[in-house]
């Protein structure tokens, strides 16, 4: 009379279980983290983007995985800081925009230089309800050094999304707000916005190096 | 017996939950709203500015055309040596900050370091008791010490020269330098041309390993004396903080 009893038990914790790791797997920030990571590495070495005229295609590519696991205006909301809250929904977007294109530069830029011996280890996460931060290391033996990185997240609708990261002890976000913070007491945010745009362009033009 | 478990169970919760929870209150920025931070103070600006200007002219016209030309001359691997024999020299300081801090096993693996790079490492051309027998290095200066019992950073300030710093770690970088036993074994005019020496070969040296991060954040910094001066404080933050969880 136990036997199906059993039976019974096994199977309901095996499929409870079936059900729960894969979503708790992809749910947890460092899987995300890594899964990600690992997915913009192979674009980058797929030899279908190898090359300088499909140099193009392998940045699009790379942005298509990164882009959706940033939240963007809750970065750009960051980096403007107190000034955020004077501004119109209007100008919100257009700042969360420019900003967007910026850290895409920065990025395509540091994509060039990417090497395939770079080794990433993805050594903790930290947990608080919403908030999370994942601590990362990516190791150059080009240059035999390792530089820490340090992804923070929250959690928004059940979809962890990143909201800063911390290379060698920098926080991106504080940075760039100490950046514009500086042009905006100085003079206003239509002037940070030119700047911004200014900076955009100069990127945009061939490297004189 | 099952009491005794409960207990034993219930207490093992409390203390891996006060464990975490202490893991979240030693990084605290989880959950700040940062719409709220009051921007950089920077009293001492208009001399700051100058310097920072002063700085990077040295840099344009002097520093990077010779870290750049030395840099084609001699192989990395050589100018890593460089920096390794450099830093090896400076074991009194980080010695004695050890200690200053109460941290006898960072003190203790700074010896054992200099003991066995200056000898089986080739005068400290090679870290091999990072790669042999496992001993990390334990960089400690006077201006974290300072900042470890509590002192504040004071204003931002940028030295000719030397870059940014803050008016605690000017003073630590003094009182660092009078530390180095140089000072005790040679004549001032001797210390004066070596250590000038030291200093301008640590910047060639230096300079000519981070080409790229210095055009990388010249390249997409959009207020560069922003970048540079958070840049500074963030790190030097974070090293404090390192010391005290330590």
């Amino acid at each position: 009379m136990t036997r199906p009893h059993v039976f019974f038990h096994k199977f309901l914790t095996l499929s409870l279980l079936a059900w729960a790791l894969p979503a708790w797997a992809a749910d947890s920030p460092l899987t995300l983290i890594r899964s990600t990571t690992e997915r913009a590495r192979a674009a980058l070495q797929d030899p279908a983007y190898q090359g300088d005229d499909r140099r193009q295609a392998c940045v699009d590519k790379v942005k298509e995985i990164l882009l959706p696991q940033f939240d963007s205006p809750e970065i750009a909301k960051r980096t403007l800081g107190p000034s955020w809250r004077d501004r119109t929904d209007a100008q919100r977007k257009e700042f969360t925009q420019l900003f967007i294109q910026l850290i895409e530069k920065t990025y395509s830029g540091a994509l060039d230089r990417y090497n395939s011996d770079v080794q990433f280890f993805y050594d903790q996460e930290r947990v608080d309800g919403d908030f999370a931060e994942v601590d990362t290391r990516i190791f150059a033996p080009a240059q035999n050094k390792t530089f820490s990185v340090n992804y923070h997240l929250h959690n928004v609708d059940g979809k962890w999304l990143i909201y800063d990261i911390v290379a060698e002890n920098v926080s991106l976000v504080r940075n760039y707000r100490n950046q514009f913070n500086r042009i905006l007491s100085k003079s206003s945010y239509e002037d940070l916005v030119q700047t911004i745009q200014a900076k955009l362009k100069q990127l945009s033009a061939p490297s004189s190096s | 017996m099952s009491t005794k478990l409960k207990v034993a169970i219930f207490i093992g919760v409390l203390s891996t939950g006060l464990a975490s929870q202490s893991v979240l209150a030693q990084t605290g920025t989880l959950e700040q709203d940062e719409t709220e931070h009051a921007p950089l103070a920077d009293p001492l600006e208009p001399f700051n500015q100058k310097m920072f200007w002063f700085n990077l002219r040295v840099d344009e016209y002097v520093l990077r055309p010779v870290a750049t030309g030395y840099s084609k001359v001699v192989p990395e691997p050589a100018r890593q040596s460089v920096g390794r024999f450099l830093k090896n020299l400076g074991v009194v300081e980080r010695f004695a900050n050890n200690l200053f801090q109460g941290k006898l096993p960072g003190a203790g693996r700074e010896i054992g370091r200099f003991a066995i790079n200056t000898t089986l490492g080739g005068v400290g051309l090679f870290d091999v008791a990072d790669q042999w027998f496992g001993l990390k290095e334990s960089p400690k200066d006077f201006g974290q010490t300072l900042g470890f019992y509590g002192v504040s950073s004071g204003p931002y300030l940028v030295l000719p020269f030397y870059g940014p710093s803050t008016v605690r770690d000017t003073v630590g970088m003094a009182v660092d330098s009078a530390m180095n036993p140089m000072n005790y074994l040679l004549s001032t005019v001797e210390v004066i041309a070596i250590r000038g020496g030291l200093t301008v070969t640590n910047a060639v040296n230096y300079r000519s390993l981070n080409l790229q991060l210095f055009e990388d954040v010249d390249r997409y910094a959009v207020d560069l004396y922003g970048a540079v001066q958070d840049g500074y404080l963030q790190r030097r933050e974070k090293a404090i903080q390192e010391a005290l969880q330590e």
